[in-house]
């Protein structure tokens, strides 16, 4: 049963077009246009195999998103990649505590994203 | 468009004496005038004393000329320079707000573009992956199949310069935002000299801005625009924590 990835952007572009990677490597693809409606997601049972968020979303941020997520029972420990265009290191540090488990900026080559997609999710 | 100046505030320096002194002026002649009147009009003569009024009345009317024509013209127009600029820099405000539409245009374009495009690209994929299936006689025609598959995925990935070029083009517009207060700021304070120091100056301004960057790129403007030699650090693309 291939892995079920969450992508969490409130880019329409970014949505479309990483599910399409993904998908096309074998991967399930659910996705969430905000922060509030991943959380509405995955305390309605959605139990993806990786969330791969972005930092910067109007309401809930990435890393608020990230934080909430490694309070709930059952899907606290589940890697969660960022993927933004911020670069910033202070940034960064605020996602490794929030215990993020990677951080890519965007754009990201869809080779480099499977590369790393992959390394989390060896069995697909 | 209406002109934000406020006209209460104190005048610039050297100008608020000159209608003092002509008020002055004036009082002294009136005073005059009205002394000479009364003296003569308890002297019996009452044409002569209308006759005293009325040249005095002229006379400082003629003084206040005088020194109207000395200290009149130089508050007005440092008025009318005042309300120019407040004019100009509400112009600039439309101007600014042009931009942020433009801005605005631009991203819904591009944004509803790359999505039919993603579609597209998504769809033709699926299509060739048909077709990959079904072609299996010849060697070549396999070859051509996957050619047109392959730069797919890359173009897909490439679409992601719309939700970049989107967030470069919103801070654009935060900035212009904070110009606008400035200029706002700035146009009220052309009535009160005082208050020019009182004026936040825009390094400590667009400094504020740079909290909302999120791009090494974005920081670098800034720091060239401050005059920063400053190269910072952005990390690597991608790294595993």
């Amino acid at each position: 049963m291939p892995s079920i990835v969450f992508i969490v952007d409130d880019s329409a572009t970014i949505l479309m077009s990483m599910e399409a990677i993904l998908h096309k490597a074998g991967f399930t693809v659910d996705k969430a246009a905000s922060g509030e409606e991943a959380v509405t997601k995955l305390q309605g049972g959605l139990k993806p195999n990786m969330i791969i968020t972005d930092i910067h979303m109007p309401g809930m941020s990435g890393i608020d998103l990230i934080r909430k997520v490694r309070t709930m029972p059952g899907i606290q420990f589940i890697p969660i990649l960022v993927v933004t265009t911020e670069s910033q290191q202070a940034k960064r540090d605020e996602a490794r505590a929030a215990k993020a488990t990677g951080w890519l900026v965007k754009p990201v080559q869809p080779d480099d994203l499977l590369k790393v997609v992959k390394q989390i999710l060896p069995n697909g | 468009m209406t002109s934000p100046v406020t006209t209460g505030g104190t005048a610039p320096s050297g100008t608020a004496e000159r209608p003092a002194r002509l008020l002055r002026a004036i009082a002294v002649a009136v005073a005059l005038a009205g002394s000479a009147a009364a003296v003569v009009l308890a002297l019996g003569g009452g044409e002569l004393a209308l006759a005293l009024v009325s040249l005095t009345s002229l006379g400082g009317v003629a003084i206040g000329y005088v020194l109207g024509r000395e200290d009149g013209p130089m508050p007005g127009a440092i008025r009318m320079l005042m309300f120019r600029v407040a004019d100009e820099l509400a112009q600039y405000r439309a101007f600014t707000k042009l931009l942020r539409d433009q801005g605005e245009r631009i991203t819904e374009s591009t944004g509803g573009a790359a999505s039919v495009i993603v579609s597209g690209l998504t769809e033709m994929d699926a299509n060739v992956d048909r077709l990959r299936a079904k072609v299996d006689e010849t060697e070549e025609l396999r070859s051509l199949v996957e050619a047109i598959g392959a730069p797919v995925v890359d173009m897909l990935g490439q679409l992601q310069f719309q939700d970049v070029t989107q967030q470069q083009i919103a801070f654009l517009s935060r900035l212009s935002l904070i110009v606008d207060q400035h200029m706002i700021d700035l146009a009220k304070q052309l009535g009160d000299r005082r208050s020019m120091d009182r004026v936040g100056n825009f390094k400590e301004m667009f400094n504020k801005a740079l909290d909302d960057c999120v791009m090494t790129s974005q920081r670098e403007d800034h720091h060239a625009a401050a005059g920063i030699d400053l190269q910072e650090a952005g990390g690597p693309k991608i790294e595993m924590f």
